[in-house]
């Protein structure tokens, strides 16, 4: 554990938000935020960032007709 | 033989005047391989956005998902029965992709990014004062954030579509990519940040 705590929150913040931590420091870390305005902000603000470039880079919609088509090609090439 | 003619490989070239008892080895396999092939249609999606946001157009996006396809169905046997299909599917996507950036001679290249603190974006978005989660957030435009993953470094941004566009685990990434999972974990963490950093970048250009 860090000498300030904060320190310690910034470096897990992304193993915690990938679910990679272990038992005892999920607790350090929700145990913190709960006390902690300035990581809480920062938490959610990571959490939500994550979501939003989810959002948008899946929000593409996939080509109307791309598993037709992808069929054809193999077809086409199937019979070069 | 219906489900033989719906298929796209090498059963359907076999010749096909010889009717085939339900239960020989060959019907058995075409079965197989079109079980397959309906399976691995069902990823498309998953696919044409991991190739979206490595190719950066629609139009290349498609062609390598194609050209996916057209591998996959081709080497179908290599495919273990009940591993991972869509890490499998993604392990080709990729190799096309690399293939296609060799064969135009822009092969990725491991640029440097500034290591910046993890809280670069939000100090930079946040540094004109204390404001709610909600407006800071809603700086950042879809278009920013799109353009912003294509200016992260090859290497980092593949792992950043594969965990986090992509859903794939840290172990599938490390698979489809043949690195290392410590690997993944230090290009993930540089790649977030990169894109943060480009972000942070971006929005200071739209905001002059």
């Amino acid at each position: 554990m860090s000498i300030d705590p904060c320190i310690g929150i910034e470096s897990k913040l992304q193993p915690y938000l990938d679910r990679q931590l272990t038992g005892d420091e999920v607790t350090m870390i929700e145990q913190h935020l709960g006390q902690c305005g300035y990581c809480r902000d920062r938490y959610h603000f990571e959490a939500r960032l994550r979501d939003t470039v989810k959002t948008v880079c899946c929000g593409d919609p996939v080509p109307e007709g791309l598993i037709d088509r992808v069929r054809l090609h193999c077809r086409g090439q199937r019979g070069a | 033989m219906l489900l033989v003619a719906d298929s796209v490989g090498l059963v359907a070239d076999t010749p096909s005047e010889v009717p085939e008892s339900p239960g020989s080895e060959r019907a058995l396999e075409a079965r197989d391989r079109v079980h397959f092939e309906e399976e691995a249609l069902g990823h498309a999606d998953q696919l044409y956005r991991i190739a979206l946001r490595l190719s950066g157009s629609q139009q290349s996006a498609e062609e390598l998902v194609q050209e996916t396809y057209l591998r996959a169905f081709r080497g179908w046997r290599g495919y273990r029965p009940g591993s991972n299909l869509a890490a499998w599917l993604a392990t080709i996507l990729r190799n096309v992709f690399l293939d296609e950036a060799r064969r135009q001679s822009r092969r990725p290249a491991q640029e440097s990014f500034e290591d910046t603190s993890e809280y670069y974006l939000y100090n930079h978005l946040t540094e004109s004062g204390a404001e709610p989660q909600e407006a800071v957030l809603n700086k950042l435009s879809g278009g920013a954030i799109v353009d912003a993953l294509g200016d992260v470094p090859p290497a980092f941004r593949e792992v950043v579509v594969l965990v986090d566009i992509g859903d794939f685990s840290y172990q599938d990434a490390a698979d489809i990519l043949g690195v290392p999972i410590g690997t993944v974990m230090s290009r993930l963490h540089r790649g977030r940040r990169a894109l943060k950093q480009s972000l942070a970048n971006r929005t200071s250009a739209e905001a002059s």
